[in-house]
């Protein structure tokens, strides 16, 4: 019956992407602005008009899916994403692993210093501390001639590194380097770009046809004014935007702008609920596994039985233990689930399950070690079946020995959530950064995405504490 | 005491890597015997014992039930051993459980009865022992004499044919060895097939039909415990001699 069930996700799982077929899937880093970036709960910016026009004068619709940077060309590679916009650069690197489309947009690559800086030009660069978003062309030039940088996921954190002094020096592109310097007080722009370059769309390598549609329209659009309309329109929008965030505003202010203004709150209120959606199916999944793993290991380390399995369980073990979640996660998003559509928070809620089931099962193993054999024995002697003995009599005191131990597995696991981010999942750790990258305030969306961490696992461990002290009541 | 035989050991043999606990030990129980195995200590009485319900699985011989032999890995096994009680030193109780859902949670997992009537047994075992009133209470709440009369009780619950007792009383502050003994004479006396492994030599010679002699896994000598404690074979007089 189970097994029936299953197999029937597993043949919708498969169907998905044939259902999927009329829409283009766009993916984007949306900390980026103009050229992408989140307002109003959207993802809008120069980028995404161009290609959403491109699209709907070929009667196709998209979807826009923001993800790190640095994630952008695996997903177009493995089929997560159709079309690259995400303001790149074309290199020929880069062309290796997709095919670009025309470019569509000059851009350069500037340096935002502080405004009591002795860098002047590009040539003082060289020996300082440059901070550059990771995988862009920025970071690419600077590794290559400059020196090692410090690379960072988003440019809001990069250029709050260089407000505080941790840095001497960000390479940015040129659009959203005007919007950083202009939201925050004590940074400038230097003169003379570092480079240029220009933008182009990526498709996965091969895709002819889509790409030959992509170039067409975007040659119409270049040469009806479409796309300098586009880019207009944005540079406007940015300048308003700025004109209403005060970067010497008060406290006050700073706390209506990060939660209030534009419904920001709501960010975090999703994310919570996507946190709490993952950390809750996660505890579930990996209990389920964690106790059928305990169950064959210390069946076979006390009878000698189900060696094949208790091998199998072992390398499982010491996999999921031996490598950081961040990567099961990644590997499972864009491996297993490499060519599948499948929801994020379903792959989040597999890959922390699949981990924290490695952790709950030595748990429960050693509290099924701890209970004296005698117990075994007496359920035995008394005609019980082994599994009726172990459920009965053995798990219910193991599970009494251990659950502070599982108490602090679950609260690490609750933690662990928080780098739901790199699939893109808009958890609650998530839902700050946005917060961070629309309002370049750096510190109040961390304070408050922290507090809300704080007040969840205060609460689960107020529980646990009551749980304990009511199974106790046997001692 | 009938001629039937209820329980047979037959070459039963227990080696564990150093030491061959049980050497070749043949045995029979009739139906209504009180038997006590007594010996010195690390004499295999013990494991004999526990070889008798599979807790420890023989490596060479058979134990035969009503004359069929049992497998210990078997499904069978566990309704041979629904019908083989077993009391042990350190009384096994489960502590999660109240004394109640103690004796009743075996015949109400296995079928034997439902919990209904499984708990109107609970009460009239509790009730003939005394410690009705601790039916809701944990095995932590009681002393040691009455935790090991608990665990008699719940062996007893399954209406087994025959009980084995592992050292019931070794365990036991001093005082509280009586009300243990009682209750195991009453049992003895209601026609209970008993084995007992013991160090209670008085207690022994007092209550049982037939006393085994162990000593380095093998059976000395069988007999009452007037021909037992009149032997002439030296060990045996040594071991009387230093324990009475």
């Amino acid at each position: 019956m189970m097994f029936k069930r299953l197999f029937f996700i597993l043949s919708l799982m498969f169907l998905m992407p044939v259902w999927a077929g009329k829409v283009i899937k766009v993916v984007t880093s949306a900390n980026f602005p103009p050229y992408e970036f989140h307002q109003n709960g959207q993802i809008v910016g120069v980028d995404i008009d161009i290609i959403r026009e491109v699209l709907r004068r070929n009667g196709m619709e998209m979807v826009v899916e923001d993800m790190k940077f640095d994630s952008i060309i695996v997903a177009i590679q493995t089929g997560k994403g159709d079309i690259a916009a995400s303001g790149l650069t074309v290199t020929e690197d880069r062309k290796r692993e997709v095919d670009f489309s025309v470019t569509y947009v000059q851009a350069k690559q500037v340096i935002i210093v502080r405004e009591d800086s002795d860098i002047a030009a590009p040539q003082d660069l060289q020996g300082r501390k440059i901070g550059v978003q990771s995988g862009t062309t920025g970071d690419t030039f600077v590794t290559e001639n400059i020196g090692n940088p410090q690379r960072f996921d988003d440019a809001s954190t990069a250029v709050a590194a260089l407000k505080s002094g941790k840095l001497d020096a960000v390479v940015l592109d040129y659009e959203p380097a005007r919007v950083h310097v202009a939201r925050n007080a004590g940074l400038k722009l230097l003169d003379e770009p570092l480079t240029s370059e220009e933008y182009a769309f990526a498709v996965a390598k091969g895709n002819r046809e889509l790409l030959e549609m992509i170039n067409k329209t975007l040659q119409e659009m270049i040469a009806d004014g479409t796309i300098e309309n586009i880019r207009a329109k944005y540079e406007k929008v940015t300048d308003i935007e700025v004109a209403e965030t005060d970067p010497d505003g008060s406290f006050k202010d700073d706390l209506y702008t990060v939660f209030v203004k534009n419904a920001r709150w709501r960010y975090l209120c999703n994310g919570l609920k996507v946190t709490l959606l993952v950390a809750f199916f996660s505890v579930i999944l990996g209990v389920s596994i964690g106790f059928f793993v305990a169950i064959i290991r210390s069946t076979a380390d006390t009878t000698g039985k189900l060696k094949i399995a208790n091998f199998l369980c072992k390398v499982y073990l010491m996999i999921i233990r031996g490598t950081p979640v961040v990567l099961q996660l990644l590997i499972i998003y864009f491996v297993v689930f490499g060519s599948m559509d499948v929801d994020k928070v379903l792959v989040a809620i597999i890959a922390f399950g699949i981990n924290s089931g490695a952790y709950v099962a030595e748990i429960i193993r050693s509290g099924i070690m701890s209970i004296d054999r005698g117990q075994m024995e007496a359920g035995r002697s008394l005609g019980l079946s082994y599994s009726k003995t172990m459920i009965l009599v053995i798990l219910p005191q193991a599970l009494k020995n251990v659950l502070p131990a599982l108490g602090n597995e679950f609260i690490v696991l609750l933690k662990e959530t928080s780098v739901c981010g790199f699939i893109a999942l808009e958890d609650l750790t998530k839902g700050g950064d946005v917060i961070r990258s629309q309002t370049y305030n750096a510190f109040l969306p961390l304070i408050a995405v922290a507090l809300v961490y704080l007040v969840l696992v205060m609460t689960f461990s107020f529980a646990l504490e009551k749980l304990e002290k009511r199974l106790k009541k046997n001692e | 005491m009938s001629d039937e035989i209820i329980l047979e050991a037959c070459s039963l043999i227990k080696e564990f890597p150093a030491l061959r606990a049980v050497d070749n030990v043949s045995f029979s129980v009739h139906k209504g015997e009180t038997v006590f195995i007594v010996g010195p200590s690390g004499s295999g009485k013990s494991t004999f014992l526990r070889c008798l319900n599979m807790l420890e699985k023989p490596t060479g011989g058979e134990v035969l039930f009503h004359g069929k032999p049992i497998n210990a890995d078997s499904r069978g096994i566990n309704s041979y051993r629904s019908k083989v009680g077993m009391v042990f030193q350190h009384f096994n109780l489960f502590p999660h459980l109240t004394i109640r859902q103690n004796i009743t949670l075996a015949p109400v997992k296995t079928g034997l009865l439902t919990e209904v009537q499984a708990e109107k047994k609970a009460d009239i075992l509790l009730q003939r022992i005394g410690l009705l009133d601790k039916a809701d209470a944990y095995p932590m709440q009681l002393s040691g004499g009455q935790k090991q009369r608990v665990a008699i009780i719940r062996a007893c619950a399954m209406s087994p044919e025959i009980l084995l007792f592992d050292e019931p009383t070794s365990a036991l502050d001093p005082e509280m060895v009586g009300e243990v003994q009682s209750l195991m004479k009453d049992l003895a006396a209601e026609g209970m097939t008993m084995i007992v492994v013991t160090h209670e030599i008085t207690f022994a010679a007092e209550v049982a039909d037939r006393m085994v002699f162990m000593d380095h896994g093998k059976i000395l000598e069988v007999g009452t415990p007037t021909q037992l404690m009149n032997s002439d074979n030296p060990r045996i007089k040594e071991f009387f001699t230093n324990v009475l």
